[in-house]
């Protein structure tokens, strides 16, 4: 546990006063953790600021070398030469993406669930998490809004919709000390929804960002009255169109569906639902063949292979996403990626007709230690699923009870057991 | 006898960072006093029929990781010569200051794991300067800054005696197997320590 003064560095009083406003505010949700950005003055001052793109691929392959994964590499070698490293990559040594001469004093823990489901640790950089903010302030400007540190307003509310969730309240160091929060919209998190409401309407927050079932939840839970975003971003999985015509209807503002990897951090956006704008920052996008190292041609669908240099402590080059989709040039020269597939918002129904988002099942098969899964439910609402390793026993009881009903679970060994091709990770034909 | 890369290995998971060793290192007995008295290791310690877990055991009254390999000669005698000084505070007189502290079985682990495998205990007695080697690795990883030195020159003093950086192979091997050992140490303690504020969903 660190102190305030650890998680703050310049806190101020108007700062501490805006904390101890949230944390103690009578509607408040249970918060689960407290955490900061760390930022001491020095860092503040860079993090408001994007990293250079100018000449950066160069250098950044020059820190891939300095890894013991790139450390053969020659010199003198292109992007081309490097071969494609992928997710099992990662798993298996992550130590050795890391630069030997890196900072490890920036380190954070960060995690990531990915693609084919076991969790990934990933060495977080303490000053790219913070840029993070300013990255969604800069991409919400030239669609008209403008997220300043002016008044009371919360900055950015990070929404979440689980059973169980780390939720914290913040401020931004270099945002004028305003708060920001991850709020867990479950209603397990609340004294009632009554409180939710209030709570959301004080606080109103400037930016929302969360996942397409949190953002959901926003409009179900009739919450659109309360709330006034500026900007909306959504991530982790695809948003899907209906979605973004209603939360465009009802808010009136840039709706934004960011594409990135936990492991890449932001690669693309968009802010309709046409092909993603290739993000102006240190992230080379390929798209190669499946099975070699050979890019298809400009246009045709492949897997999205990423070249990520904002991470200074995770240098990656050429890490295949996992990801579909096809390169487009856009209308301005632009790059864009078109047609992507690959992350899934998948919904089931349980027997007490409430619908429940597949990152709740992916927590549970974690937890139990499937290294990946498929998991369908029938029209009729019957769920059968596939596991890759770990406790079936468990994670067969885990599903049950959030799905309140007998399911059909069959464990196997291998990654390669639940079929050929990407793993499809969950699929459900009762309507959401 | 076990591969000295494997030694390593194990011995960068046993280490807890060498910049840490520095970070918490305080002034200790000289260079020349703990060489001497590794000179004076009775034949007793260096006897193989002794065991390390109970020669251990009766000194440290703790386990030694370097107790896993004691089958390879090297580490029980490297092992030994610890013991041997630690032991001779009792037996001959205490060091200025005294050694005996929370880092002595990790120091004792340090001549075993990370300095035997390079370069065999038989020359820390028979060869002036891996003498001195060894006392300032001893110190190091017990905690001490040799007296009349302070951080900075003792660590270019023993980087510049260090036998494993004119074994290329070698020390190749071990920036690898210490580099791995500190990120997971680093992700370890940043993920007890605390999270940070994050803005969006990944």
């Amino acid at each position: 546990m660190l102190t305030d003064a650890e998680r703050w560095p310049t806190l101020d009083a108007e700062g501490a006063a805006r904390l101890l406003r949230w944390r103690t505010h009578p509607d408040a949700p249970a918060w689960t953790h407290a955490t900061g950005d760390r930022l001491s003055a020095a860092a503040i001052d860079r993090v408001r600021h994007p990293l250079s793109t100018v000449d950066w691929l160069p250098a950044h392959l020059a820190d891939a070398r300095r890894t013991l994964h790139y450390g053969n590499m020659p010199a003198d070698a292109d992007l081309e030469d490097f071969p494609t490293i992928s997710r099992a990559d990662l798993m298996a040594d992550i130590a050795a993406f890391v630069p030997l001469d890196a900072d490890l004093e920036r380190m954070l823990h960060g995690t990531s669930s990915g693609s084919t489901g076991a969790a990934l640790l990933i060495p977080d950089d303490v000053e790219e998490v913070a840029r993070g903010f300013h990255l969604l302030v800069a991409l919400a400007a030239p669609a008209g809004a403008s997220v300043t540190a002016e008044g009371e307003r919360m900055a950015v509310a990070n929404l979440v919709f689980q059973r169980q969730a780390f939720t914290y309240v913040s401020v931004i160091s270099s945002f004028g000390q305003r708060a920001m929060a991850r709020i867990n919209l479950h209603s397990s998190s609340w004294r009632d929804l009554a409180a939710r409401a209030r709570f959301l309407a004080e606080a109103d927050p400037q930016v929302l960002s969360g996942h397409p079932a949190s953002l959901a939840e926003v409009l179900d839970g009739g919450l659109e009255a309360v709330l006034h975003p500026k900007a909306i971003f959504s991530g982790a999985m695809a948003l899907a169109a209906p979605l973004r015509v209603r939360l465009e209807a009802a808010f009136d503002c840039p709706v934004v569906d960011v594409y990135g990897l936990h492991e890449t951090r932001p690669i693309a956006a968009r802010f309709d639902d046409g092909p993603f704008r290739v993000l102006d920052r240190r992230v080379h996008v390929e798209v190669l063949s499946p099975s070699s190292d050979a890019s298809v041609p400009f246009g045709q669908m492949g897997e999205i292979v990423v070249t990520a240099g904002e991470n200074a402590l995770l240098p990656l080059v050429r890490y295949r996403t996992g990801d579909y989709g096809r390169l487009v040039r856009l209308d301005d020269g632009a790059l864009g990626i078109a047609d992507l597939e690959g992350r899934e918002n998948t919904r089931f129904l349980a027997a007490d007709g409430s619908l429940v988002p597949c990152v709740e099942l992916t927590q549970q098969l974690q937890a139990h230690g499937a290294q990946g899964w498929s998991v369908e439910q029938d029209a009729a609402g019957a769920v059968r699923a596939v596991m890759a390793g770990g406790d079936e026993t468990g994670a067969r009881s885990a599903l049950e009870a959030l799905l309140g009903a007998p399911i059909e679970l069959r464990r196997v060994r291998r990654l390669i057991d639940l079929g050929e091709g990407k793993p499809r990770r969950y699929r459900s034909a009762v309507p959401d | 006898m076990a591969d000295a890369k494997a030694l390593l290995a194990a011995w960068s998971t046993r280490s807890g960072g060498e910049a840490e060793a520095w970070a918490r290192a305080r002034p200790g007995p000289s260079v020349e006093a703990i060489a001497t008295r590794i000179s004076r290791v009775p034949q007793a310690f260096l006897d193989e029929r002794v065991s390390l877990v109970a020669l251990a055991g009766d000194i440290l009254g703790a386990p030694l990781s370097a107790a896993a390999f004691e089958e390879d000669a090297r580490v029980r005698r490297g092992a030994a010569v610890g013991l041997w000084l630690v032991a001779s505070e009792g037996l001959v007189e205490p060091f200025a200051p005294a050694i005996a502290g929370a880092w002595t079985a990790l120091a004792v682990d340090a001549l075993a794991l990370r300095l035997a495998p390079v370069v065999d205990p038989a020359q820390w007695l028979s060869d002036d300067e891996r003498r001195v080697e060894a006392a300032r690795t001893f110190l190091l990883w017990c905690g001490f800054v040799p007296l009349g030195e302070d951080r900075r020159t003792a660590r270019s003093l023993l980087e510049a005696c260090d036998s494993l950086a004119r074994n290329r192979a070698l020390a190749k091997a071990y920036e690898g197997h210490r580099h791995r050992a500190d990120i997971a140490r680093k992700l370890e303690e940043a993920r007890r320590k605390e999270a940070a504020a994050r803005y969006s969903s990944e």
